[in-house]
């Protein structure tokens, strides 16, 4: 089931702290000017210097991609354990450039590489009978999968560039990343002058760089003057004026700036905290905006006084939050309950990795929607949103706290490292279509005021802490209407009951079709997930359309309320066997949470815990196997 | 609404009859109704056990949060409204065994709040238990047997960990710890005071009298200026600090043992990077208007103009 490909597929591999995030950078804004929609998945080891990273790149002149996908149009790598590490997954004609100096390299001598990969690929290299270096891996993909290797002396060309501008050898390292971002430039067309709008844009106005980055790359595509325009695609037809190009950190952090975000407390945690640093990069709003003031990000010594320091702030009207992962979550939610208690509108942005424990420091996940859902002793009303992409993310980051504050909550929204770490091109968003809900917020004190009033709506008007002639007490103990603690038996009936009340208040008015959300109307099949499943399951449907397959998906947004009414009326539409529940665990979280709001019991299921990302194909053929009878539960593995 | 003079509020105080925490309470509200703040103007934020009831009696806001937490809230409503008048009550265990790591790093921030050690040795509400204030080899009455964990010293450390303001009283003199307290909410920068005091149900050895006949003032010793006037003063007067902070046994001294008042605070060094802050701190912005962001499209783009890449056809 491949398909000719109407669009480039790169992976930029090499060893952290070698500027492959920075190539990555130069390459989608050079798209991303030419107007191609650009994504870009990272992958990295828990590690800051040697360990094997690389960059997975898409770029389309059409379609915003929203997944990785397998067969890479261009391997670039700057070691032998790159090649090592995907030769692979070359398909054919997908371009391999390295470097001639590693091309007899062995593979026991690749000390960075872990154990049991470097085993899969010996067994690999030698049942087929190649040598177990850089060049039998490269003969390997060329004589079995169809890809063509293209060596370059990488050092070679550097000390010509050394010579040229005038530094040292080893000064010129820096600038190794830039063979492979020119080279990649070339094979795919792109113009010096195109190429050279990407340097500006990830360089600004440093000249210098820009022009000795230009230096190189024109002595580059002299010495591959053959490859140019190997790989070319068609010139993109209806691509907006702008893009903003963004990871899910970024674009949460922009939907706090526009929600009216005014404090963040955080501990530092991948892969949450760049969310934070560009909080704090934009704590100067007053500069920008009339009437506002600043942003205080504070960062804490742990998560505890992280979220405690949120609900501090957020007692006093400011709209609060902290952003953390699984281990920092952990340490949250005993806070989380007294929030949830003194119905304090605090958001906690949820960045899943592989856990349990430290798990997977630096991959990805949906292992963490039990924690998000129950995590925290007692009963209280929590709302639980779920982001499938950036730009859901960047709305649900606004919404979070509007919920917060009108229900009086807390809002766990949950995202996870594959969102948080991939940078897509996003048309901008509009802000005139944003509302900002305060909900039941008073600027005085009516006389009499008791901040948990019981004769009225569950959700009872709130002031906040240090407004004038109001005297507010707030407790984790059970309280009484003034927020004293009582454990009279009556008293708690009913405050008990007023909280867990504005759940189902919630449940009415927020529309469940927006909740969870069908795609398509396929009648074959249907894909049920969250999170980034959805870009994955949206493009595996349309690669199922060419098998003759029509389905739908189905997304779940909001996992507390939960949309029950909704989900159970789609589901219904659908045999039992054809419903696939797609995520990114073993357990299947999402589809218990199903029955357990619906009483549908799931019998397909695609999972995995790989820590990477799901892809397209894997997806695809999974969903085949399982629709033609062979299967009910597919397990996946693909990607390094 | 009423305004109340006294700082009382109509609930029973369930502490034992002869705690400490009475004399404390009392000291807290005399310092109170001198200083007259309004109740709204005051956040009293406290933790977990019996001192964590405190702000239930004072007649002004109150924030009885986790055990061992009470630093951080206090930080984040302290932050966000630098206007308001923090004061943070937290027992011996809560402050300085679950709650260290917060009290060390509020320290760091010599972040403008006031922080009362209730500091008799053990853990009153769940009966008894060996506090980090307790001395190794003390076996007070509910201990199966001797305490075998060394003491934090709350004076040290709140000295090496950036308390601009260090002091102790004892529970039972409320004029003193009064005028401490007052001392404290004056000076800017994060304050300590540990208030020795008797668990008259569970510590049979540091009784009232035993702290009778050691205690001793500090202001009342020849010669003894703990205030820091000039940056340059500071390691010297820590240093006399630290000596007094380990005098312990036959003379117990109280009174304030360090006072810098040349060191700014964490607020103040956010006022350095976002100018407004002291006028608009994050708890009294506006932040929409009739119901949309303050943002608007080209203000957004202006603003995010690093992510915006123009397309050039």
């Amino acid at each position: 089931m491949d398909e000719k490909s109407s669009e480039m597929r790169i992976l930029l591999g090499g060893p952290q702290g070698t500027g492959l995030e920075t190539a990555s950078q130069i390459l989608a804004a050079a798209y991303a000017i030419g107007g191609y929609r650009v994504y870009s998945m990272r992958e990295y080891f828990s590690n800051i210097k040697g360990r094997h990273s690389y960059i997975g790149l898409r770029v389309n002149p059409e379609k915003q991609p929203l997944a990785p996908i397998e067969g890479p149009h261009i391997v670039a790598g700057i070691d032998a354990e790159t090649i090592f590490t995907h030769f692979t997954e070359a398909i054919q004609d997908t371009i391999i450039i390295y470097d001639t100096r590693v091309f007899k390299t062995k593979l026991r001598s690749i000390a960075s590489m872990e154990k049991y990969f470097r085993d899969r690929v010996r067994e690999t290299l030698e049942k087929s009978n190649y040598d177990t270096t850089v060049e039998g891996a490269l003969r390997y993909a060329s004589e079995e999968l169809g890809a063509k290797s293209i060596g370059l002396d990488y050092q070679a060309i550097l000390n010509d560039f050394s010579q040229e501008i005038g530094i040292s050898k080893y000064q010129a390292q820096r600038y190794l990343n830039t063979i492979l971002v020119a080279t990649i430039a070339n094979i795919t067309g792109l113009s010096l002058d195109e190429l050279k709008r990407g340097f500006k844009r990830r360089f600004g106005s440093k000249v210098e760089i820009i022009e000795d980055n230009m230096k190189l790359s024109a002595m580059v595509y002299k010495s591959t003057a053959g490859l140019k325009d190997k790989i070319k695609i068609s010139t993109p037809h209806h691509s907006p004026d702008e893009y903003l190009v963004v990871n899910g950190n970024e674009v949460v952090a922009m939907g706090k700036i526009v929600g009216g975000l005014r404090f963040q407390s955080y501990y530092p945690i991948t892969p949450a905290s760049d969310e934070s640093f560009m909080l704090e990069t934009h704590e100067n709003l007053e500069n920008y905006v009339d009437k506002s003031g600043g942003i205080v990000v504070l960062q804490t010594e742990d998560e505890i006084a992280a979220i405690s320091a949120a609900i501090g702030s957020a007692l006093t009207g400011a709209r609060s939050a902290t952003a953390t992962s699984g281990p920092g979550f952990d340490l949250m939610v005993e806070a989380l309950g007294w929030a949830g208690i003194n119905e304090v509108p605090v958001v906690i942005t949820y960045y899943q990795r592989g856990g349990p424990s430290t798990g997977l420091p630096t991959r990805g996940g949906q292992q963490d929607l039990f924690s998000a859902l129950f995590s925290s002793h007692g009963e209280f009303p929590r709302i639980v949103i779920s982001s499938g992409d950036h730009e859901e993310a960047f709305y649900d980051a606004i919404t979070a706290i509007n919920w917060a504050e009108k229900y009086q909550t807390p809002v766990i929204h949950i995202l996870d490292k594959f969102l948080a770490n991939t940078t897509i091109t996003l048309e901008l968003p509009h802000l005139e279509k944003i509302a900002i809900e305060r909900g039941d917020l008073l600027q005085a004190p009516p006389p009499n005021y008791k901040r948990f009033k019981k004769n009225g709506s569950p959700i009872a008007p709130r002031v906040v802490l240090g407004a004038e002639n109001a005297v507010i007490w707030y407790a984790g103990d059970e309280h009484d209407e003034e927020g004293h603690i009582i454990e009279d038996p009556i008293n708690r009936l009913e405050m008990h009951e007023l909280r867990m009340k504005k759940l189902e208040i919630a449940h009415q008015e927020i529309p469940q079709e927006e909740r969870a959300v069908l795609y398509g109307s396929g009648e074959d099949f249907l894909l049920v997930g969250w999170g980034s499943t959805k870009g994955v399951a949206l493009e595996a449907i349309e690669l199922l359309k060419r098998e003759g397959y029509k389905g739908a998906y189905l997304h779940l947004r909001v996992f507390e309320p939960f949309p029950k009414e909704y989900v159970a009326k789609i589901l219904s539409r659908y045999k039992p066997e054809k419903i696939i529940a797609v995520e990114s665990n073993y357990e299947s979280m999402a589809a218990k949470v199903i029955t357990m709001n619906t009483g549908f019991i799931f019998k397909k299921h695609i999972l995995k815990w790989t820590g990477r990302p799901i892809y397209v194909k894997e997806l695809s053929l999974a969903t085949l196997r399982i629709l033609e009878g062979l299967s009910s539960r597919e397990v996946l593995s693909y990607g390094a | 609404m009423v305004l109340r003079a006294d700082y009382k509020t109509d609930l029973w105080v369930d502490w034992c009859p002869g705690c400490g925490d009475f004399g404390i309470l009392a000291a807290i509200q005399k310092a109170l109704s001198e200083l007259k703040p309004k109740p709204w103007q005051v956040a009293i934020v406290s933790g977990i056990g019996c001192s964590g009831k405190t702000p239930h009696f004072i007649y002004s806001n109150g924030i009885h949060t986790l055990h061992g937490r009470s630093i951080p809230f206090a930080t984040g409503i302290k932050l966000s409204n630098p206007d308001l008048m923090v004061i943070i009550n937290g027992g011996d265990g809560d402050l300085l065994g679950i709650g260290a790591g917060h009290f060390v790093a509020l320290g760091r921030r010599n972040l403008d709040i006031t922080v009362i050690i209730h500091d008799n040795q053990v853990y009153g509400l769940t009966k008894g238990q060996a506090s980090p204030t307790l001395q190794a080899g003390m076996k007070t009455k509910a201990l199966p047997e001797p305490n075998i964990q060394d003491a934090i010293n709350p004076i040290a450390l709140a000295l090496t960990s950036g308390y601009t303001f260090v002091a102790r009283a004892f529970a039972m003199d409320i004029d003193h710890l009064e005028e401490v307290i007052k001392r404290a909410i004056q000076h800017k920068g994060a304050t300590v005071i540990d208030v020795l005091q008797p668990c008259v149900t569970y510590n049979d050895i540091y009784t009232t009298q035993w702290y009778r006949k050691r205690i001793y003032r500090l202001e009342e010793e020849k010669g003894w200026n703990p205030i820091v006037e000039r940056p340059e003063e500071r390691y010297e007067k820590l240093g006399n600090a630290l000596s007094k902070a380990w005098e312990w046994g036959e003379r117990i001294p109280v009174g304030v043992f360090y006072e810098d008042r040349t060191k700014d605070t964490i607020t103040d060094r956010i006022a350095q990077r976002i100018p407004s802050y002291y006028n608009k701190p994050p708890s009294r912005q506006a932040i929409e208007r009739y119901g949309k962001p303050l943002l608007d499209d080209a203000k957004f783009r202006e603003i995010f103009a690093s992510y915006l890449v123009k397309v050039e056809k």
